[in-house]
């Protein structure tokens, strides 16, 4: 392990504290990085989605820019990923990237981020965006496995400032007629729980367009099929309640998926954006 | 080489009245190519015409000044953009009665 030590005087990677084997390095300064937007499940018509998918869509490389103080900028560089909701009460959007697994293995994923509501007022805001997730989409031999976490911001309007977990399942519909398709909703607000000591004062800054990056970092076991880690900037929460959600079997078309999905969800009519300066996926491939 | 990304802004939205697409960051971009199709419609959109709007900071809007013809339904239309800043949008007046589900696609290079 002493060996991830040499990362820490590179200029991009010294912020990250990896597992030995680096899969995926995102800098969106390069770009979106594969980071895509989440249609729902269909067949036919469009019009076979499911309500909660309806307004998602394609996240962006954003500077910034806001109308008082101009180009914010990222953590490194010019540009971080921006995923926006649509102006609705509880809207969601998600950007997503898609891989597969090699070894069923411990694996990190670390990533510097923010969020902040549209500045349409000038109003603090400070609990006008109600939540941001990281999810992952994981099917190995055995089952479909989904672990979520998220902050909880705010919920209706009252502060809530703490990290939750979701194992509930929803409900699976078939999508159209074939027989082959079918789609679950499976971060809709329902069946969230709180992390034991989860709570956590997040620096929001004190004018709606003034951000400050946040690290934030996740273990998972793909071989336990367990979150075995959770932190987020200077807390480290104990994660030896938190559930994940799974499936009694696998999925058809989803052996070995790896998706890695990161949502904003408003609590307003404003949009909520999440900002996400780069990211980083490590694995340990020895401990498999 | 080149960055270049096709942003599908509007997936399946049903635009009638006075309809605007989400705001879509450019500032990274020197190029633009805006698709509009009608993937359904109802009354004759196709009367109407979308424009193209830009802003400083994805709040307030100002005609850029680029208009094109909103499609009928099974059909697409476009425009070429250069100079647009950091958001952009398309905007629309429909007649009354008349809505279409739109997919809006920016295609952008730089």
């Amino acid at each position: 392990m002493n060996d991830v030590r040499q990362l820490w005087t590179d200029p991009a990677l010294g912020r990250f504290d990896p597992l030995p084997r680096i899969l995926c390095y995102d800098d969106f300064n390069r770009g979106l990085n594969g980071y895509t937007a989440l249609v729902g499940n269909y067949e036919d018509t469009l019009d076979t989605v499911l309500p909660g998918y309806r307004d998602m869509n394609q996240p962006m490389l954003s500077n910034g820019t806001h109308w008082d103080t101009g180009s914010h900028g990222g953590y490194g560089g010019t540009y971080a990923l921006k995923v926006v909701t649509r102006p609705r009460p509880g809207a969601i959007n998600m950007a997503l990237k898609r891989l597969t697994f090699r070894k069923r293995c411990p694996i990190r994923l670390e990533a510097f981020l923010t969020f902040k509501p549209e500045a349409t007022e000038l109003q603090l805001s400070e609990l006008d965006v109600r939540a941001f997730t990281l999810v992952f989409d994981i099917q190995d031999e055995g089952c479909r496995w989904m672990p979520h976490v998220r902050y909880l911001n705010a919920l209706d309007g009252k502060p809530q400032k703490k990290w939750q977990f979701k194992c509930k399942t929803e409900q699976a519909p078939q999508i159209g007629n074939s027989g082959k398709t079918k789609s679950h909703h499976h971060f809709s607000a329902e069946g969230w729980q709180d992390i034991p000591n989860g709570s956590q004062e997040i620096c929001y800054n004190e004018v709606a367009t003034k951000y400050n990056w946040h690290y934030f970092r996740i273990d998972v076991d793909l071989g336990a099929r367990r979150i075995t880690g959770l932190q987020f900037n200077d807390k480290v929460l104990d994660t030896s309640a938190v559930e994940v959600m799974r499936f009694d079997s696998a999925w058809p078309n989803l052996a070995q998926l790896f998706n890695i999905c990161w949502l904003v969800e408003t609590d307003t009519s404003k949009r909520a954006f999440l900002y996400i300066d780069s990211v980083l996926l490590s694995g340990d491939f020895e401990h498999a | 080489m080149r960055e270049s990304c096709t942003a599908v802004v509007a997936r399946n939205d049903v635009w009638q009245g006075v309809a605007a697409s989400e705001p879509y960051e450019t500032a990274w971009a020197d190029e633009a190519v805006v698709f509009l199709r009608n993937l359904e419609s109802q009354g004759a959109p196709e009367e109407a015409r979308a424009w193209v709007q830009i802003s400083a900071d994805g709040i307030r809007w100002v005609d850029e000044g680029t208009s094109f013809p909103v499609p009928a339904q099974g059909e697409v239309t476009f425009c070429r953009l250069r100079n647009f800043g950091g958001y952009m949008r398309v905007k629309t007046i429909l007649p009354p009665g008349a809505s279409f589900k739109a997919l809006l696609s920016i295609a952008l290079k730089g």
